[in-house]
């Protein structure tokens, strides 16, 4: 089953003479395992499309089924439960909780969702040493660089064990080099644990990791193409195909 | 949630203090207020609880000691001592006089000390004489520290002079303070001839309360009050005087608690609005998010009332050894109740932060 099918979803804000239609038809599925990478100019509707898959924002024409079920038909505390249980974010600018350290952030998800506190800590602590911040479980954020905070919002995505991952241009506030180094670091950790991944990116490096391209121009879809999709799930020493 | 509550206090040192400052000030102010009230009630019932009677027999109307007067006829003993059921009936005589001294008005009680009836004794006399002999008088140490009037000195009281012969204590209430005087001494000072101010009367064993003050109270000229009732009555006196201002104070003190922790909690809000944001787009309930305010505001809260509380109980320690009418007592119950005000007043200081963050839009959270 499709982990998402987005059926001629469209977004207008505003009316009359101001409206703006941020989205305009798009149908697409994504499956498990999946890595679709989002392109497209700014303002063309990127990240209204990402809310709205995102359960963030209701769209006002279409619908859109998450594992098989129309979300238009579920109550405010059912759409929190399922982006709690069934989704991971990352953003353009990290938003980790200041007052948090780098652990307390991951925990923080499987908290909400009623793990213990125990083996939630456990659980984020390995998370975090997955990405190589072992060092920076104690670290508030004021105290991480960019490319840490970003693989502690990596880790805070994964933690509840999300079937869909939505990045919305998680590259743009760190450096070449580091945006590409994380972003790769995203797609190998959820390819090989099959989930899906939504990325908007303008990085077209990025091209290599994603299995599927798809570009948006104006709100429309204008072109879907395969990915080189390859790397990315050997990044991990343990993952390294045989 | 109660770690992220907590931690996001914590974050912000300056305005935890704050509001911590704000309940703490008004936990203060009214624990100290309901203290002292609690203090002055028992302060007034403490020597006539000591006077040995089961009823007081006061003129027709007279409720107390001192807001109402009371004077009856000598003769009234007799009247009281035949009726059935009565076990004993004695005068007791006193009222306040005030006189200057060294150029301070001072305010004393004053009590006939009648041995032979066995009535009007100071209740613990802790320097000096006991019982006073003809020519002085028993005064509360309190007034003879704080007026600086020794053992020994001669005071002028109601245009006698009075020698002071011992110390007592546990008499002193607020603006005046019990003394003793021998019987002829006081009612020469009393200007009561032929008269007192009230009855001790002591109901015979197997004798039925209830009709022995029937029977005395078919004199019109007389009440009989039982002794509780008595002490009451007087403490009433102090309740009816404090109420009021603990009622404007607990008011003062609410509207401070309420409106330092609306405003900090408010404005963390406002400021973490976009974490909040965070957190309701990774599937954070908006009943966690209210619990993690409300937490806040009640961590605070609570942190303000044991600062207030502690506060309390070291200046009524510390101040009633400096000022003698700082007499307080603080219960249990009244500790309980100001706690329950404090949360409640914390959970209605949050509702406005509350209503901020219902509204945030967790899409805002994808706009840089
Ligand atoms: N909340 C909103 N209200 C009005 N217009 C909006 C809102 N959000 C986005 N838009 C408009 O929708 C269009 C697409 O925006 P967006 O999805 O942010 O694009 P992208 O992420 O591709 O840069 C833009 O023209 C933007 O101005
Ligand atoms: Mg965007």
């Amino acid at each position: 089953m499709n982990v998402v099918t987005v059926q001629d979803v469209s977004k207008t804000f505003g009316s009359g003479h101001t409206a703006v239609t941020a989205v305009d038809h798009v149908s697409l599925s994504v499956e498990a395992g999946d890595i679709v990478l989002v392109m497209g100019p700014s303002g063309s509707g990127k990240t209204t499309l990402l809310s709205m898959i995102g359960t963030l924002m209701s769209p006002t024409g279409g619908r859109i089924l998450i594992s098989g079920q129309d979300i238009s038909t579920l109550s405010p505390a059912q759409l929190s439960r399922l982006r709690l249980q069934e989704f991971g974010f990352v953003f353009q600018t990290f938003n980790l909780l200041s007052a948090l350290t780098a652990e307390e952030n991951v925990m923080m998800p499987l908290l909400t969702a009623g793990v213990p506190r125990k083996e939630a800590r456990t659980k984020a602590r390995a998370a975090l040493e997955q990405l190589q911040l072992g060092h920076r479980l104690r670290n508030l954020p004021r105290d991480l660089s960019g490319g840490e905070k970003q693989r502690v919002a990596i880790a805070r995505s994964l933690a509840n064990d999300p079937r869909l991952i939505l990045a919305d241009e998680p590259t743009a506030n760190l450096d070449a080099k580091t945006g590409q180094d994380v972003t790769l670091l995203l797609c190998g950790t959820a390819c090989r644990e099959n989930r899906a991944v939504i990325i908007v990116s303008h990085d077209q490096r990025l091209r290599t990791a994603a299995k599927r391209v798809i570009t948006i121009d104006d709100g429309r879809l204008s072109t879907e193409e395969a990915g080189e999709h390859n790397l990315h799930c050997s990044m991990h020493p343990e993952a390294a195909p045989a | 949630m109660l770690f992220l509550a907590i931690k996001n206090l914590v974050q912000e040192k300056t305005r935890l203090l704050i509001s911590v400052g704000g309940v703490a000030f008004s936990v203060l102010l009214i624990l100290s207020i309901q203290g002292l009230y609690q203090g002055w009630s028992n302060k007034i019932g403490e020597y006539i609880r000591t006077v040995p009677a089961d009823y007081w027999i006061t003129q027709t109307g007279a409720t107390d000691m001192f807001h109402t007067p009371s004077v009856l006829p000598l003769t009234v003993r007799d009247f009281l001592a035949g009726v059935d059921g009565v076990g004993s009936a004695k005068p007791f005589s006193g009222r306040r006089v005030a006189f200057a001294h060294n150029g301070k008005d001072i305010n004393l009680y004053v009590i006939a000390d009648d041995t032979e009836n066995n009535v009007g004794a100071p209740a613990r006399v802790v320097e000096g004489k006991s019982v006073p002999g003809k020519g002085e008088i028993i005064i509360d140490r309190v007034v003879g520290r704080s007026q600086d009037i020794r053992i020994g000195d001669t005071i002028p009281v109601a245009g006698r002079e009075l020698k002071v012969a011992g110390y007592s204590e546990g008499g002193y209430i607020l603006s005046f303070s019990f003394a003793f005087a021998t019987k002829e001494d006081a009612e020469s000072i009393l200007q009561l001839p032929g008269a007192t101010n009230f009855f001790l009367v002591t109901v015979k064993n197997g004798a039925d309360p209830a009709a022995v003050v029937s029977r005395i109270e078919a004199d019109p000229a007389v009440d009989a009050i039982s002794k509780d009732r008595f002490v009451e009555n007087n403490t009433n006196i102090v309740r009816d005087t404090f109420l009021p201002i603990i009622l404007v104070l607990l008011l003062i003190g609410i509207a401070v608690g309420m409106t330092v922790i609306g405003l900090t909690i408010f404005t963390s809000t406002i400021e973490k609005a976009r974490e909040y944001g965070v957190l309701k787009a990774i599937g954070v309930s908006n009943r966690q998010l209210y619990t993690v305010v409300i937490e806040q505001a009640v961590t605070a809260a609570v942190l303000g009332y044991v600062v207030g509380a502690a506060l309390a109980l070291a200046v009524s320690a510390a101040a009633g050894s400096y000022v003698p009418e700082f007499i307080t007592e603080i219960r249990w119950l009244d500790a309980a109740w100001i706690l329950g005000v404090t949360l409640v007043m914390a959970v209605a200081a949050s509702l406005l932060p509350v209503r901020r963050l219902s509204r945030i839009d967790p899409a805002e959270v994808f706009r840089a």
